[in-house]
């Protein structure tokens, strides 16, 4: 279970004792009613993310990391999910009471998305120049002519080449990369304080893989732009994540700074993960250890820590209750924010992959 | 595009050619057009008349091509009935017929359309369920059930024209297309539903759509545009081949309606064995329905811009 | 050529959208059953099970299922449950409304209008049956081969599937009758001739995606013959689609045929057909308790076009869910 000891009403302050957070998520449960029982998509999850700040939220597919960035923007249809409990905040204002009208002005305007498979995600039937001028247009009272200009220039920054001629095309007319250039172009548009991107590259090629995420970074450190990563792919957020959120069956099992989770993971699921994982920057190659078994399915999560059927440390305890996500004292400075993780085993964890990093 | 374009209209050309000589094929060389038949007699001077016309003594292939020029020259030559000329018989039934269809289609697009829509976002309400089973009825009921049931209920009633007409009460044209027009619309409109529903419902579930939805777009702009122009794409193809047959004639509801427009005056040139009015109205069918045919692949093209690649 | 809109069938939508929940459920257990394309004897009895249990969710299917099989007895058992001669006479008893004797009441000729009906459905039942066999074993000789050898051959079936699309169903149907004359088995001809080209397109469509199929290839590297791999093991992976559309036009050829013969084009006008008796009734249509000439008749057409309506729905979703 996540830590559940904030109210949720009264703005929840950080260890620095500054004010709210940019984009605040406080014990959120989104539930699926199905045919086949309730879909526990997202089971108590709380996480923060700063201006000009990179947070990953990595896990599998199905883990429930899409699930929360779409409920940011109010884009999970009810029915057939519900709401059981949390909040989300912008600026300790919360989203999920506002009304339907204010939500809508957030969206696109504060908080923009980028989507998986840029291909789909614009529509085929408009150009692409019209999609992303369409997006200016919602929420800021300018003319086409305006707006069009701004949307030459946004192409230009995302590093579209002749954006006079890519303004007039259509999605099919543009390779994958570009495409999700556009896609991050028409996010930027309106100036937002956070960017959602989920699995922003996997879609691409490996070789663009490395371009969008370069033109992330870029965008992040000149508009000091929050940006939340949503990933499956650990070697993806490693160079570009200040700190990484491990999901698994809808609850955040280990949570720390970019260095605490590779380095010292305290979750027997983040060690699965990063031994699974080929490294580039050590000289000797161990054998690379998969995770066994499947991720369970969300209507039916095994009790007790929902990773033990696939956990090579799993013991009897790890069955009876469900691991709470405690804090983890590590010998490094905090750089970053706290170091939690919800395994019982941490210490074995800990010890376990120093031994595999040993050369 | 262009180039799509012609491709496209070489191969209806093509297709009109083929076809005009299977009814060429058919009814003047399988069977004579101009002979008598059953208990129909020809006066000798009509039949030599007509058989001049379409050079039936000429060639095989000089034949043909007398046909088609008298086809496309609209010279058609005399009935058999009241020896009028063909060509002005077919002026006069081409505007009622086209009046009819366009009414026709516009109802059938304002009610299909608008039910799809309501249907396709309400999925599974109560309204979803009601919209489903009257478009089951209306595909299922045949049209001439349909336009019988109306006659037998409406005509002769509140503003409906009596049928048989009468020929001593002038009735406005508008009096005396609604029943007919709301008989052809009600079974395309229940198509159109049907159709609309379902490329609505797989469009509402297209990531587009929700990156529409991300913007911060009003839901009636996801649904009005966003949704809308995508899922609209079918329809227009079904309409437009639609409008291509009632262009036609439509046959059974004019007979209904006793409306007198091309498919009336062809139902009763069979029964009537009057073969000089058979051959053009088939023939203008067959042309309508081709070019119509085109003309949606070609609109389908502008408003799907990945075909136009292909 | 656009397919005309008698065929009834929605076209393929042509954006994949993935459901939005489906990203969000871990694959169900049962999920893995519909993936056997091989469709070896061996297997059929399981898919036929799987058909059936499918189609056995879907209420309104069942029970066209079940009028279907009522109106095919009916069909069969005609000459034994029609308590009079359908095509007796009877001139001093005509245009009576229903009663013990007459249960639908009598037609303009005196004729016992309950066993005309009972008649036309033995018709309906004839004439749709044998226009959907007919286009569908054309349809898919033509489709497959098309599909299959492609070129020359390919391009001439197209054409000619171009140019027969280009008559609108009933304009053609009239053609066709122009040139061979009235008679049920000119009018099964015309409706065959007309429908089997969708067929044969359809079954092309899906012959060609199954020619260029690893399994295909795999056949072909074993060394078997072309025969083989089309009736061993493109026919029954391809035929779906074909086979539904060939169903669901039996009640469109019964609505043809009744069109036709309320037209007075075609079936020979002494015959019982349903769409004959509407058209004697017109000139009753307005007139006091002479209503039964044109009911019963409009009632026993749209029950069999519901009937074979919802079975042919109920097909492609339990045979093809892909195709909804």
């Amino acid at each position: 279970m996540a830590r559940t000891d904030s109210t949720g009403s009264t703005p929840d302050f950080d260890l620095d004792g500054q004010a709210a957070p940019l984009l605040e998520i406080d014990d959120l449960r989104v539930h699926f009613k199905t045919d086949h029982g309730v879909v526990k998509a997202v089971d108590g999850v709380s996480w923060h993310v700063d201006e000009g700040e990179t947070l990953a939220i990595v896990g599998e597919s199905g883990s429930g990391k899409s699930v929360s960035a779409m409920s940011i923007l109010g884009l999970v249809p009810t029915p057939p999910a519900t709401f059981p409990s949390g909040d989300i905040r912008l600026r300790g204002r919360s989203i999920l009471k506002m009304p339907e009208k204010q939500q809508r002005k957030l969206r696109g305007q504060e908080i923009a998305m980028i989507f998986q498979d840029p291909l789909t995600a614009l529509n085929p039937v408009f150009k692409v120049g019209d999609q992303i001028a369409e997006m200016i247009r919602t929420h800021q009272d300018v003319t086409k002519t305006v707006a069009r200009r701004r949307v030459l220039d946004l192409l230009g920054e995302v590093g579209i080449p002749n954006p006079g001629v890519r303004i007039n095309q259509y999605p099919h007319e543009f390779s994958g990369g570009m495409r999700q250039r556009a896609m991050i172009a028409m996010a930027l548009a309106n100036d937002p304080k956070v960017l959602l991107a989920d699995e922003p590259t996997t879609a691409l090629d490996v070789t663009i893989q490395a371009q969008i995420m370069a033109l992330l970074e870029k965008l992040r450190q000149e508009r000091n732009t929050a940006i939340v990563l949503i990933t499956h792919d650990l070697g993806l957020v490693a160079s570009h994540a200040d700190r990484i959120n491990v999901m698994y069956a809808g609850r955040i099992v280990e949570a720390g700074s970019c260095d605490d989770v590779f380095y010292r993971p305290q979750h027997a699921y983040t060690f699965g993960l990063l031994s699974s994982l080929a490294r580039m920057d050590k000289q000797r190659q161990d054998r690379l250890l998969p995770i066994k078994g499947v991720p369970p399915s969300l209507s039916k999560v095994p009790p007790g820590c929902p990773f033990h059927p696939r956990c090579q440390f799993a013991t009897q305890g790890c069955v009876e209750a469900v691991p709470t996500l405690e804090t983890v004292v590590t010998d490094e400075t905090m750089n970053g924010g706290l170091h939690r993780a919800a395994c019982i085993h941490s210490d074995q964890v800990e010890i376990a992959y120093s031994e595999r990093l040993a050369p | 595009m262009a180039k799509f374009i012609t491709r496209r209209l070489a191969h209806a050309v093509l297709v009109i050619i083929a076809a005009t000589f299977l009814i060429y094929l058919g009814l003047f060389v399988l069977g004579d057009p101009f002979a008598s038949s059953g208990e129909k007699t020809v006066p000798p001077e009509i039949q030599e008349a007509l058989r001049e016309k379409f050079g039936m003594n000429q060639p095989f292939f000089m034949q043909y091509l007398t046909y088609l020029q008298n086809m496309f020259t609209f010279d058609f030559g005399i009935d058999f009935e009241q020896r009028r000329d063909v060509g002005d018989m077919l002026a006069a039934a081409v505007p009622a017929t086209a009046r009819l269809a366009v009414i026709a289609i516009l109802i059938e697009i304002v009610i299909g359309l608008t039910a799809g829509v309501i249907a396709a976002v309400s999925q599974y309400t109560f309204r979803d369920v009601f919209i489903t089973i009257i478009t089951t009825l209306g595909i299922g009921i045949p049209v001439f059930v349909i336009g019988i049931g109306l006659r037998a209920g409406l005509s002769g009633e509140w503003i409906f024209p009596a049928v048989p007409r009468s020929f001593t009460v002038e009735t406005p044209w508008w009096q005396e297309i609604i029943l007919p027009a709301f008989t052809l619309a009600i079974l395309d409109a229940a198509f159109i539903a049907r159709l609309m529903r379902g490329s609505m419902l797989e469009v509402l579930r297209a990531d587009y759509v929700r990156t529409a939805r991300a913007k911060g777009l009003s839901e009636r702009k996801v649904i009005g545009k966003h949704a809308f122009r995508n899922s609209v794409i079918p329809v227009v193809t079904y309409t437009g081949v639609s409008l291509g047959v009632l262009l036609g004639g439509a046959l059974i509801t004019e007979t209904i309606f006793e409306y007198q427009g091309l498919g009336f005056l062809l139902v009763r040139a069979i029964q009537q064995h009057n073969n000089p009015v058979i051959v053009p109205i088939v023939v203008f069918a067959v042309l309508t329905f081709v070019v119509l045919s085109t003309l949606v692949d070609i609109l389908y093209a502008y408003l799907d811009p990945r075909i136009r690649l292909h | 050529m656009t397919t005309p809109p008698q065929s009834g069938r929605e076209p393929d939508t042509h954006v994949p959208a993935e459901a939005l929940m489906t990203r969000f459920e871990a694959p169900e257990p049962g999920a893995a059953d519909a993936t056997d394309t091989t469709g070896k004897g061996k297997k059929a009895s399981g898919q036929l099970r799987d058909i059936w249990r499918r189609y056995k969710r879907n209420k309104l299917a069942v029970v066209g299922l079940v009028v279907v099989a009522f109106l095919m007895i009916l069909a069969i058992l005609q000459p034994w449950i029609t308590p009079y001669d359908p095509m007796e006479q009877n001139l001093l008893n005509t245009r009576k409304p229903p009663s013990d004797g007459h249960w639908f009441g009598t037609d303009v000729l005196g004729r016992d209008m309950f066993s005309a009906i009972i008649y036309g459905v033995r018709l309906a039942m004839i004439v749709g049956w044998s226009v959907m066999f007919l286009s569908l074993i054309v349809g898919l000789a033509l489709g497959a081969v098309a599909g299959f050898r492609g070129g020359a051959l390919d391009s001439l079936i197209m054409r000619v599937t171009d140019i027969v699309l280009a008559f609108p169903a009933l304009i053609g149907a009239i053609l066709v009758v122009q040139i061979f004359g009235n008679g049920i088995w000119q009018v099964v001809i015309a409706l065959a001739i007309l429908s089997w080209p969708t067929a044969a397109r359809l079954m092309r469509g899906s012959t060609l995606s199954l020619r260029e199929s690893e399994y295909v290839e795999a056949a072909r590297s074993i060394g078997a013959s072309d025969t083989r791999i089309v009736t061993r093991h493109i026919l029954p992976n391809a035929i779906a689609p074909t086979l539904i559309y060939s169903f669901s036009h039996i009640g469109v050829a019964v609505v043809a045929m009744a069109s036709l013969a309320f037209l007075g084009i075609g079936v020979p006008p002494d015959i019982p057909e349903w769409g004959t008796m509407i058209a004697n009734a017109v000139p009753s249509l307005n007139v006091e308790g002479e209503s039964h000439m044109w009911v019963f008749p409009s009632l026993a057409i749209v029950v069999t076009t519901l009937a074979f309506a919802f079975v042919a729905d109920g097909l492609r979703d339990s045979i093809d869910p892909k195709l909804r």
